[in-house]
């Protein structure tokens, strides 16, 4: 692994060093150890590795990008690391719970609390206002409906939308509709954010304005963890692990990160 | 396990998808429709069945005992029970001196085949009938009009009749009563002092045939030695069973059988028909069942192919919902509640379509044949209970398969569906 010092940059923001080998420095909290873990399907008598081996550390308040080609494996990594998916081999600790030994209830429950998704088809429900879609989370975590709509409103006015709370998806542009899918990843206060291809299906303005929240995001202390196929998307991370053929290629830091 | 805002949230959304797609659950549920519908006209009809029967069999009365050499049942052959010994004076006699748990016990003697003369006509086959003035206290002797011949009427040996219903009202024509008339049986003049009101069902009316004059002037007319004796015994207040025991112990001794010997007449009572007619009434009611199970086994089909495409439909959304964390449960719950819906929508379109018909048919009938009482113009409210109930549990049953597969779904493939 590389460890770089960058001092030298035009924006007032000073980086902080992370010593991706040293994981008992008590001042960073680990959030996610994945040791060795690996994915196989059997189609018929051929097996099939999506991930050969992987292993990696993530701590609380990183930006990190997993870049890949297709067929690297990065989906695979990305719905194991979400929980939507359990590994074939290999551990997978989150916050030093084994996630790869829990069963589908135990999980929905991670999902639910700890871990907020950004698709990069939005996947908001239809038929729902955008305030419905934000509270999703907080009904299944068992949130009564006065507190529900409270704390989804002022989600959603963290995100700029909160005079559109009433609208529908289709009456919503692309862009309002993956804030309405941040607020919804933020609304039960998770441990990391996931976002899979978050500006795939948006035109580069708007993609640049969903980049700048995320970095927002970021800077107010949440986790994020962006997975694209995409140099410039990767390039607002601050650590990039590159996949190719099922395995991690690099896991470097960003020596020349963009910035807001 | 379940949160109660999942719970309600998956209640709501079950309601949605109904509502969202009126055309399509009216169809889904056109099955159960039919299905309920014939399980209420089933229990309406089967109902009307047990009605007749008990109206039937009450005629003769609930607390009354009819001792003959018959058994007015039919379930014996008339082979068997020909060459048995007629009941005889001395019967009756010793029945009605000895008995003690009884009210009343009413001798009866037959003359089937008699015939009248009213105002110069002449009808025929008409049964005749000699009881005691006791007989008032009867169903036999429930009227319309006038009154039952007294005792000192019967001690003298009076020439006074009591009609049936059909014979009065064979007679009756522009008369405004029969009451005093003279009327002349098998020949001689009696006068008439009273009607019984009308006691047969539309399955049982010779029983309005008959006319009653004093057991004692039959005597007189016809002499004791005649064959058709039969004796009535009302209990009253009385246990039953207490007065049929001492009735058969006390005939048994007045005919001498030994202890061995079979009872060698018959005891017809209310519960003698309803045992008789028991098998065939439990064969109609299985027939009745397995009608309603069959049509419910159609409904289910088309309740769990709705359910499957709905399923089917939600795919996408069912992957974003488990992404966010919603359980197995939840989305199990979710589909159920529909099916359950579905079919709760269809039981109340049948109850209010088949109240309907059943107020037609039943105003049509009783226009068609009056004597027809006892259908019911309402659906009895236990077996709307029943036929909801049964509803909702089979859409639920029905529901289970698609359910389940949609609870089975992970995430990831959901997700992938378009």
């Amino acid at each position: 692994m590389n460890i770089d010092n960058n001092i030298n940059t035009n924006n007032s923001q000073s980086e902080v060093i992370i010593d991706v080998n040293n994981k008992k420095d008590k001042t960073v909290e680990n959030i996610i150890d994945i040791q060795d873990i690996s994915k196989l399907y059997t189609m018929g008598t051929e097996i099939i590795y999506a991930l050969k081996s992987a292993t990696l550390q993530i701590n609380k308040n990183e930006y990190v990008a997993i870049m890949g080609p297709s067929g690297s494996g990065k989906s695979t990594l990305m719905n194991i690391l979400g929980c939507l998916d359990t590994p074939t081999t290999g551990h997978y600790y989150f916050k030093d719970e084994n996630v790869s030994i829990m069963d589908d209830n135990e999980l929905s429950t991670i999902r639910n609390k700890e871990i907020g998704f950004v698709f990069q088809t939005f996947n908001l429900l239809s038929r729902s206002s955008a305030l419905k879609n934000v509270e999703l989370p907080l009904i299944y975590a068992g949130i009564k409906s006065s507190e529900r709509q409270i704390i989804a409103k002022n989600t959603l006015k963290s995100v700029g939308l909160e005079d559109r709370m009433n609208h529908k998806p289709n009456e919503l542009s692309g862009g309002q509709r993956q804030r309405v899918a941040i607020a919804r990843a933020l609304v039960n206060n998770p441990s990391i954010i996931l976002a899979d291809e978050p500006t795939g299906n948006l035109d580069s303005k708007t993609g640049l304005e969903i980049m700048k929240l995320f970095s927002d995001l970021w800077l107010e202390g949440n986790t994020i963890i962006l997975v694209t196929h995409e140099e410039e998307i990767a390039n607002y991370a601050r650590r990039i692990i590159r996949l190719k053929d099922g395995l991690i290629e690099s896991d470097t830091l960003n020596p020349n990160p963009v910035l807001f | 396990m379940l949160k109660f805002s999942e719970l309600s949230e998956s209640i709501i959304l079950a309601f949605d998808s109904i509502i969202g797609n009126k055309i399509r659950s009216l169809l889904a549920s056109l099955g159960v429709v039919v299905g309920i519908s014939v399980v209420i006209m089933m229990g309406w009809a089967l109902n009307g069945l047990d009605e007749a029967l008990n109206q039937t069999f009450s005629i003769i009365g609930n607390d009354m005992i009819y001792l003959d050499k018959w058994d007015w049942t039919g379930g014996k052959k008339w082979n068997t029970l020909k060459d048995r010994r007629d009941i005889t004076q001395e019967n009756v006699d010793f029945v009605t001196n000895n008995i003690k748990s009884a009210e009343y016990v009413i001798p009866n003697i037959n003359k089937w085949g008699s015939s009248l003369d009213f105002k110069g006509i002449n009808y025929k086959g008409i049964s005749l009938v000699g009881v005691t003035s006791d007989n008032a206290y009867t169903p036999a002797g429930d009227l319309i009009d006038g009154r039952y011949f007294s005792q000192l009427e019967d001690k003298n040996n009076e020439n006074v009749v009591v009609l049936g219903f059909k014979v009065y009202e064979t007679l009756i024509g522009d008369n405004k009563t029969l009451i005093d008339e003279e009327i002349k049986i098998n020949g001689r003049k009696f006068t008439i002092v009273g009607v019984v009101k009308k006691r047969g069902t539309f399955i049982f009316d010779m029983i309005d045939n008959q006319i009653f004059i004093p057991y004692n002037t039959y005597v007189g007319i016809y002499g004791k030695r005649t064959k058709g004796i039969s004796i009535g015994i009302k209990a009253g207040n009385n246990n039953l069973d207490l007065v049929r025991d001492e009735a058969i112990g006390l005939m048994r001794a007045s005919r001498n059988l030994k202890p061995y010997e079979d009872d060698d007449f018959s005891i017809n009572e209310t519960k003698a028909f309803q045992d008789s007619v028991e098998t065939i009434r439990v064969s109609v009611w299985g027939a009745g069942i397995a009608m309603t199970a069959l049509s419910f086994l159609v409904g289910m089909i088309g309740i769990s192919n709705i359910m499957f495409v709905s399923v089917t439909e939600r795919t996408k959304e069912i992957g974003i919902r488990k992404a966010i964390g919603a359980k197995k449960v939840t989305v199990l719950i979710q589909f159920l509640s529909e099916a359950g819906f579905l079919c709760l929508v269809g039981a109340i379109i049948s109850l209010i379509f088949c109240s309907i018909v059943i107020y037609i048919l039943n105003f049509v009938i009783i226009k068609f044949n009056p004597s027809i009482t006892f259908l019911s113009p309402f659906i009895p409210l236990n077996l709307m209970f029943i036929s909801t109930f049964i509803s909702v549990a089979v859409g639920v049953i029905a529901g289970l398969a698609p359910a389940i597969k949609a609870s089975r779904l992970t995430p990831i493939e959901a997700l992938r569906y378009d």
